[in-house]
């Protein structure tokens, strides 16, 4: 009983510990300055979560998150001597029809997320080889200042990435928790089976619920290739499991139904937090994902739902 | 010689077995009858070995005996034939004989098929069915694998010393009368190897086979009838027998209904498989119950209504118009509330609260431009809370941790703080206690009075009976018999019986 109480506050109680071992170890850590670019560097890794968690919310998940975003940096950077800054709206319509997409194929070919976000994100990882040539492709500096400089620049002292991020998270937010379309998300999360009992259309909350991911993805990317400066296939590698690291050590279980966005930001704070710490601890860069694929498995044996798993009868 | 010793079972809310005794002699056929709920299912699998009992002493030869798990049971000689069909029909008849028990054939690491072939052979004569046991389950007729079914309880023969007990659960829903009756002759030549419990629906069958009949209900063995004493009416008699408290299902709050209006109209409706040629009207402010056993095709005509089964022939009328596209939210414009059996999984969503339940169905009254007016939500609830009497400490409690009366009115106030009007209402009353079951007829009748109408899958006979003005009796997925129930002049409960078996 007491367990169940202490869970839903493990997040945050997890990144205060972190927090307070990596600052104990090194002081320097602990310096706004510091704290403040290591918020910004992870704000394309947010975004990218953030989408994920609509996708993991209602129990599915989005394994073409990566791949979208690599595809939206080399969309951006092509696109950008052209459209200038339309070419974030070629971004975001490319991430929206390819979540639509692995959507039907799960709602209406009854193909699990797992396998048809990663066939879509097969597709959208050629598409980014296609279109870029197979090249790592440069954006022109006087041109990506005038349509995306808003994106990278300073106010304050506080890099604007964090600003893009806190944006689209109040937006999640309150899509999440005000809007009829939340609450259905929730539905289907927590109880699908009462959610078409009640006569909710289930299929298209499903739907969307993969296009925001698809959406957020690309602007993840977006994000990530103004950042750069550039764009390539293979930009945003390394990714996709933090992101589901991100959502899941927030607290937002692979069975969906509880958690949500706020969850994420705390999730995404604990992967930066731990990212960094393995500078100060000294640890290799080449075990950063083993670290991630650690604690994924650990974060999913602790969080997952196990009476939505057992055999009804 | 196998016995049960005032055994007892029970589980959270519900007293499934009550002091049960239970003997079967070697050789002998026994009978098992019982409602829906009575226990026969519970009694069944602490015989086999899936349930524990609570209390009372299992013997077997007098020596105490305790099955921790089905395979335990099977080691002391008691075996199970399924009635949903235990094989796997990709597996060839023998690998299906043998499943779990291939050592015997291992010959230096690998299976030794010829000699399982020939073992296979010799137990499929047991049964006399004369089919190659290399055979893809798949293949055989359904009357076959039940026999390859009884085939493989046979193998315990040659594993066990002491004597068989064969539980047979409704062997012969699935047959046509010739094989019942090959089934059963089989079944008195195999009494020289085991003894057999018969559980079944069909009575007349039950009075055909069994040398003695426990006649179950409400949990406890109302009566043992040997075969030479055993009558239909008086076994029907005691398996529903109790008198009907007529208060208890607020008969006198029962008003007749608008006849002249129809909310819902079947004519000649059809679902393949599920039930054929259903007609019927109901009524503003009428109850109409579907009664059948279990599969009769109740569910599915619920289910049919609220748009989750699309009918092949007929036509469905909602309120005047002819339905021709059946989805769920289509039937929850039209004014259709869905209140499932299976209230946990499917009637509310546990982790969401009690206003966010309520308005799940109808969120687009409390939305502008899909904004929710979370306000109005609560005040809702709120009401609602107040006029059901539901116990909850706010309206921001997760519903899954209210009880289960209080969350079956929750899916009650969604529907009708939405203003649906046909309610399909799927075993209410599972599982409550009697003062939620109480609370649960007395908004049955409310709604008929605010002009609703019901239609009602009872939970027992004698509910099916005190609620509705019409009863509809299905079998096999056909209407046998449709019955009026004014107050005063019900029809009783052997009437239904009669008709359901």
């Amino acid at each position: 009983m007491s367990l169940d109480r202490i869970k839903p506050h493990l997040p945050w109680i997890t990144l205060l510990v972190l927090v307070a071992i990596v600052g104990g170890a090194d002081s320097n850590f602990l310096k706004p300055h510091n704290l403040i670019s290591m918020v910004a560097d992870i704000m394309p890794l947010f975004i990218m979560a953030l989408g994920m968690t609509f996708a993991i919310y209602i129990g599915g998940i989005d394994l073409s998150a990566q791949s979208v975003a690599n595809m939206t940096t080399v969309i951006a950077t092509v696109a950008l001597p052209t459209l200038g800054i339309s070419a974030a709206v070629v971004c975001v319509v490319a991430g929206l029809a390819f979540g639509m997409v692995s959507g039907f194929i799960t709602t209406r070919l009854l193909v699990p997320s797992f396998v048809s976000t990663l066939a879509v994100g097969g597709v959208a990882y050629s598409l980014a080889q296609y279109l870029s040539g197979q090249r790592a492709l440069y954006m022109d500096a006087t041109l990506r200042d005038g349509s995306f400089g808003w994106m990278v620049g300073k106010s304050f002292g506080i890099p604007h990435e964090i600003f893009v991020g806190g944006v689209l998270l109040l937006a999640m937010l309150f899509l999440q928790t005000r809007t009829t379309f939340g609450r259905a998300l929730k539905a289907v999360g927590a109880g699908e089976l009462a959610a078409v009992a009640s006569g909710l259309n289930v299929t298209r909350i499903k739907v969307m619920a993969f296009a925001l991911s698809g959406m957020l993805a690309a602007i993840a990317g977006l994000l990530f290739s103004v950042k750069l400066s550039g764009g390539s296939p293979t930009l945003a590698n390394g990714f996709l499991l933090p992101a589901i690291v991100a959502v899941l050590v927030g607290g937002t279980p692979l069975t969906g139904g509880v958690g949500g966005v706020v969850n994420t930001l705390i999730g995404t704070l604990i992967v930066a937090v731990i990212r960094s710490s393995m500078l100060y601890f000294e640890i290799d860069a080449t075990m950063q994902q083993m670290v991630f694929g650690i604690i994924l498995i650990a974060a999913i044996a602790m969080t997952i739902d196990r009476s939505k798993l057992r055999i009804v009868k | 010689m196998y016995k049960l010793n005032k055994v007892d079972k029970k589980f959270p809310g519900v007293h499934a077995l009550k002091a049960v005794d239970f003997t079967i002699g070697r050789g002998e056929i026994v009978g098992l009858v019982g409602e829906n709920g009575a226990g026969k299912s519970t009694l069944m699998k602490v015989i086999y070995g899936a349930y524990q009992p609570d209390g009372g002493t299992i013997t077997i030869d007098g020596t105490a005996v305790r099955f921790a798990n089905p395979r335990q049971a099977m080691a002391h000689g008691i075996g199970m034939v399924f009635q949903e069909q235990s094989l796997i029909t990709n597996l060839t008849v023998m690998e299906n004989i043998f499943l779990g028990f291939e050592k015997q054939f291992v010959k230096f690491g690998v299976i030794d098929w010829k000699a399982m072939a020939e073992a296979a052979r010799r137990q499929l004569a047991k049964v006399k069915l004369d089919i190659d046991p290399a055979t893809v389950t798949s293949n055989l007729s359904f009357a076959q694998r039940q026999l390859v079914e009884l085939a493989k309880v046979l193998t315990l023969e040659e594993r066990i010393d002491g004597d068989l007990v064969i539980l047979l659960d409704e062997p012969t829903s699935v047959l046509a009368r010739e094989e019942v009756e090959l089934l059963f002759r089989l079944v008195r030549e195999l009494t020289s190897r085991a003894s057999f419990i018969f559980v079944s629906h069909r009575m007349d069958e039950v009075l055909e086979l069994s040398d003695r009949i426990y006649v179950m209900k409400d949990g406890a063995v109302v009566d043992v009838v040997t075969h030479d004493e055993a009558n239909i009416d008086k076994i029907q008699h005691k398996m529903v027998g109790r008198d009907v408290d007529k208060e208890y299902y607020r008969e006198q709050l029962q008003k007749p209904y608008d006849a002249e209006r129809v909310l819902v109209g079947f004519d000649k409706v059809s679902v393949p498989g599920k039930y054929s040629d259903v007609s019927f009207d109901l009524h503003p402010g009428e109850v109409l119950c579907l009664v059948g056993t279990e599969g009769s095709g109740r569910e599915c005509i619920l289910r049919t209504i609220f748009g989750l089964e699309k009918p092949s022939a007929g036509t469905v009328r909602m309120k005047g118009g002819v339905q021709t596209t059946f989805k769920a939210r289509r039937a929850v414009e039209n004014g259709v509330g869905y209140v499932p059996r299976e209230r946990k999984v499917e009637g509310i969503v546990g982790g969401m609260n009690v206003y966010e339940n309520m308005t799940l169905s109808q969120m687009k009254n409390y939305a502008s431009g899909g904004i929710l007016r979370i306000r109005e939500e609560k005040e809702l609830a709120r009401k609602w809370v107040d006029r059901l009497a539901i116990k909850t400490p706010s309206v921001f409690k997760d519903c899954g941790g209210l009880s289960g009366g209080n969350q079956q009115k929750v899916v009650l106030a969604k529907w009708r703080s939405g203003g649906s009007d046909i309610i399909l209402l799927d075993h209410p009353t599972r599982g409550l206690d009697i003062g939620a079951k109480e609370d649960v007829y007395d908004m049955i009748r409310e709604m008929c009075d605010a002009g609703a109408g019901i239609i009602l899958v009872a939970d027992t006979l004698e509910e099916a009976i005190g609620l509705s003005h019409t009863i509809l009796v299905l079998k096999d997925g056909e209407v046998q018999k449709s019955f009026r129930g004014e107050p005063g002049n019900k029809p009783s409960l052997f009437d239904l019986v009669h008709y359901m078996t």
